[in-house]
């Protein structure tokens, strides 16, 4: 049985080659990754992070009209208040209505927890259903009811009966894996097996006649399908890098649509109405694409992320070859890249020769460390937060342009502090999250992604190189604060390596 | 109690012992459950309380046992202890606690165990009880205090007559516990006492280890830390006294007046410090008279708070703003004898115009109001409600501005405002109060 036929999806730790903890050469780190040798590396000593859930949540909270049922006792979901938040002004910079989700909690109590959950949770759908009448209800399903068993996927089946929202069910057990990225697969099981992908006839589309003028209308419909592209978003993705690929993908006569993120049902129904999947990040739509083309014969495109001049340039011409479009793609990068040369020029002397360290998404640290070295800047290590398969790509690249430099795959932060106590880079470059910490160290740092400004391409290259130069401007912050700061960690900590932790 | 609830304005047992242990100087906390719960809970912490962020070792630095389906198949114990031993050599602490989550406490780990190894060796290390499904985020900070007061600290030798232990204003789910914990000890040290604050950033370990020398443990809560406090009589022989938070200079001499005959001060000592104390909060108060009358402030009040804020707030509003207060939402889940406890407190504040209601849920309590105060509907000549000031949440901002009300954010979740030192307790408190929300009236935000 294929992974999209089951109820439960897998984690990544079933499904890919994955790891957390690992410290050495990119290029052990590839032999590591192709051995198995990493799988099992461990810590002796572990900080707190994230779950597949939370990042589930944040995809969830996202799509417009939805309500949100926790199944799970009353502390799962808690976080929904700020990713109501954080959704709503994203909506709006998108042009849509700031509506926050509607989300309920089953509260689960010991009582649930011994006799079972199932009939709370039909009764908070139908609640949900009935109250505030979403067209979608996503139903989380958490630790507890997991391990006690439920079977929430009959609940959804049996509640997508009777509900006039379609009821999307996304399973979220934490404990099934330390890695976070299985959230996009939880997320993207959910949609694929519960939605609706396909136009549905006389909502969506007027069904084709046989007077000749339906046959015209139909040629351009196919026409335009064949000109559509998707691109696939994600939460570290913001409406600043989507409007530049849109506009350089427009500039080669392609039209786009955005998915999954801040979508509604009836765009959904449009998932199937392209001729091309098109991935931003390696290692967040595998899962998806992939039945998108297994069930719609949609083919798809992951190629790493647009960020920097040859990135950005190869991102492009790997699509527009799709199109036969690659030297309108060659001579659209020719000018892109003079244009925004130019007006990087400026900030080039003030960042050359700078010492940075890198932090975050396995993709996104390989790539700007590339790119980041190419215009000058001294990259003294980086860490990826996870690793899978859909990084070996970028980390071949990595082993050639950085043959000796350590890095790691880490997202703990005692590790962090460790290195940059001992490093003391001019700047880090880092994932949300870490910003606090950094300044209480002492050191600058711009954040590796922000929705709120540009990363991806030429446009992303200039709001990039200008935020650094920015960081270096007044730095008397991150200086008050740190020598007024003291860290949980003893001094014998500094005194250790940084991987010291981690095990076989 | 158990029904489904929409938008929770309180996580898990977790989260509160989490978001007290982040409060606590020296103390460390270790979750034994999988990778997210920490994070997950200590953010929404954060958010909820006006952006307290991490703190020592809070938030992404939280060790815990980070476990996964081997262990929920196997047992974590093996985890827990590898864990605990390489915190105790990492990171630098006073006390460690251990606290559980869902899946350690459904799978049957013996968490106590592997802590009690660790104390047989001396090392200070206890383990607290908190899933999720037994509790939400106020029991999970009655825990935290039930496992360092009444369970690791020793009986003292000798009372402190003068102390005082501060309890029942919850880290976080009080958004203001530090300010109006400073401003409860600034009184109690006005009357010449001592005060252990316990959670705010001039304590130390040394005033956590000296709580069971004091005279007196006052619990400014009739619902959350009144059986914690009884327990700790039981073990330690203090009496406690359980009252409302006062907010304002009329709640506040009524608080001192009762502290004074309760620690034994002398009448004439606490006459003196009341009536500074209103000649300074008077000194600055009758000067903002002219905008508040001239500009003719005077509102129908609703409240939607926790059960702590509930009967201070509306008081306030009634007694020192002299407005109508209409309807006290309490949003905290509360069992019939916590609700009671509330309602027996409630009747005897003098707040005669308002009713005292228990909701949890967001859109059933704009629904209350829209039934209760109905706004109008065409008709000529209607006395409405009007204008209406909702002092809540930051969830009941969509309602008030589908009404067309003022609304301030002082209860969790407070995410439209960053709270740092600020309290309403006390004389100071009613003044910051006062300046909040009239500050929304005189320059109206969107």
């Amino acid at each position: 049985m294929s992974y999209y036929e089951q109820a439960i999806p897998p984690v990544r730790d079933q499904r890919l080659k994955i790891a957390d903890s690992f410290a050495g050469s990119a290029c052990e780190m590839l032999e590591c990754a192709k051995s198995g040798c990493m799988l099992n590396r461990s810590r002796l000593f572990w900080q707190t992070g994230a779950c597949q859930m939370a990042l589930t949540l944040m995809m969830a909270a996202t799509v417009e009209r939805c309500a949100i049922v926790m199944h799970g006792p009353i502390g799962c979901g808690s976080q929904l208040h700020a990713l109501s938040v954080q959704s709503g002004k994203g909506k709006a910079k998108r042009g849509k209505q700031p509506v926050p989700p509607v989300w309920l909690s089953t509260n689960l109590q010991e009582s649930d927890v011994i006799g079972g959950g199932e009939l709370k949770l039909s009764r908070t759908i139908e609640y949900a259903d009935r109250e505030f009448r979403p067209q979608i209800i996503f139903v989380v399903s958490t630790c507890a009811p997991n391990i006690i068993g439920d079977d929430v996927e009959e609940i959804v089946r049996k509640a997508g009966e009777f509900s006039a929202a379609h009821v999307v069910s996304l399973h979220c057990p934490g404990f099934k894996s330390r890695v976070v990225a299985s959230a996009y697969d939880a997320f993207y099981h959910g949609l694929l097996r519960h939605l609706p992908l396909s136009p549905e006839p006389w909502r969506d589309f007027i069904p084709h006649a046989a007077d000749g003028q339906g046959d015209i209308e139909q040629l351009k419909y196919e026409h335009l399908k064949s000109r559509t592209l998707n691109l696939w978003n994600a939460t570290s993705i913001g409406p600043g890098d989507e409007e530049e690929l849109i506009r350089l993908l427009g500039a080669l006569g392609l039209r786009v649509r955005m998915f999954a993120e801040y979508s509604n049902a009836d765009e959904f129904r449009q998932i199937s109405q392209a001729a091309l999947n098109v991935s931003m990040c390696s290692v967040h739509d595998d899962y998806m694409l992939s039945f998108l083309e297994e069930k719609f014969g949609t083919p798809y495109m992951i190629a790493g992320m647009p960020i920097g001049f040859g990135d950005t340039r190869q991102w492009l011409k790997s699509i527009a070859a799709r199109f036969g479009l690659e030297d309108e793609a060659d001579r659209l990068a020719d000018y892109e890249e003079r244009r925004v040369r130019e007006a990087i020029a400026p900030f080039l002397p003030k960042i050359q020769g700078k010492r940075v360290l890198l932090c975050g998404g396995v993709v996104r640290v390989g790539s700007e460390a590339i790119f980041l070295k190419e215009l000058g800047m001294e990259i003294l290590t980086f860490r990826a937060y996870h690793y899978d398969n859909g990084a070996e790509k970028i980390y071949e690249r990595v082993a050639e342009e950085f043959p000796d430099t350590r890095i790691a795959v880490s997202n703990q932060i005692f590790e962090f502090c460790n290195q940059i106590k001992k490093l003391k880079p001019d700047l880090v470059i880092s994932h949300n999250g870490t910003q606090g910490v950094l300044a209480k160290l002492g050191v600058p740092s711009v954040q590796l992604f922000d929705v709120d400004r540009s990363f991806f391409g030429y446009g992303g290259i200039f709001s990039l190189l200008q935020r650094i130069v920015f960081a270096f401007r007044n730095t008397s912050y991150q200086k008050r604060l740190s020598e007024h700061v003291k860290f949980p960690y003893r001094e014998s900590w500094y005194e250790k390596d940084a991987f010291h932790y981690i095990k076989d | 109690m158990a029904s489904f609830v929409e938008k929770p304005r309180s996580a898990c047992a977790l989260a509160g012992a989490l978001s007290a242990i982040s409060a606590l100087p020296g103390v460390i906390p270790i979750v034994h459950t999988s990778m997210g719960c920490g994070g997950n809970l200590s953010g929404a912490n954060s958010f909820g309380s006006g952006y307290w962020g991490a703190g020592y070792c809070g938030g992404a630095s939280i060790p815990t046992s980070a476990i996964t389906e081997t262990e929920i198949v196997f047992g974590g114990g093996e985890r827990l202890r590898e864990e605990i031993e390489s915190t105790l050599e990492l990171i630098d602490g006073q006390l460690y606690i251990v606290a559980t989550g869902c899946m350690t406490e459904m799978i049957g780990d013996d968490t106590r165990g592997v802590a009690n190894d660790f104390t047989a060796e001396g090392k200070p290390v206890i383990s607290v009880s908190t899933p999720s499904f037994k509790g939400d985020s106020y029991s999970g900070y009655e825990i935290v205090l039930n496992g360092i007061f009444n369970g690791y600290l020793k009986k003292a030798e000798k009372i402190n007559p003068k102390l005082i232990n501060i309890f029942g204003i919850i880290p976080a789910y009080d958004p203001f516990f530090r300010g109006d914990l400073e401003e409860i000890a600034r009184l109690i040290r006005a009357l010449r006492l001592e005060a252990n604050t316990f959670f705010t950033p001039d304590q130390t370990f040394e005033n956590v280890k000296s709580a069971p020398s004091a005279a007196l443990n006052i619990v400014f809560s009739r619902v959350w830390g009144t059986s914690f406090a009884e327990e700790f009589k039981k073990t330690h022989g203090t009496p406690y006294w359980a009252t409302e938070l006062p907010v304002g200079p009329e709640a506040t001499d009524a608080f001192l007046s009762g502290l004074a005959v309760r620690a034994k001060v002398p009448k004439r000592r606490v006459k003196e410090v009341i009536e500074r104390e209103n000649d300074i909060y008077y000194g600055y108060f009758e000067r903002t008279a002219d905008v508040f009358c001239d500009s003719d402030f005077k509102y129908y009040a609703v409240t939607v708070t926790n059960s702590n804020y509930a009967i201070p707030v509306a008081r306030y509003a009634q007694n020192e703003l002299g407005w109508v207060v209409l309807d006290v939402f309490v949003t905290d889940q509360l069992h019939d004898f916590q609700k009671n406890a509330l309602q027996g407190a409630f009747n005897e504040s003098g707040l005669n115009y308002a009713d005292l209601l228990f909701e949890t849920d967001t859109s059933a309590i704009a629904r209350a109001v829209t039934e209760r105060r109905p706004l109008n509907r065409g008709e000529r000549y209607f006395d409405a409600y009007s204008p209406l000031f909702i002092l809540g949440s930051s969830l009941e901002k969509a309602m008030a501005q589908k009404r067309g009300s003022a609304q301030l954010s002082i209860s969790f979740p407070a995410f439209n405002r960053m709270i740092v030192d600020r309290g309403y307790a006390g004389y100071r408190g009613g003044l910051h109060l006062f300046e909040d929300i009239v500050g929304s009236l005189v320059f109206p935000k969107g």
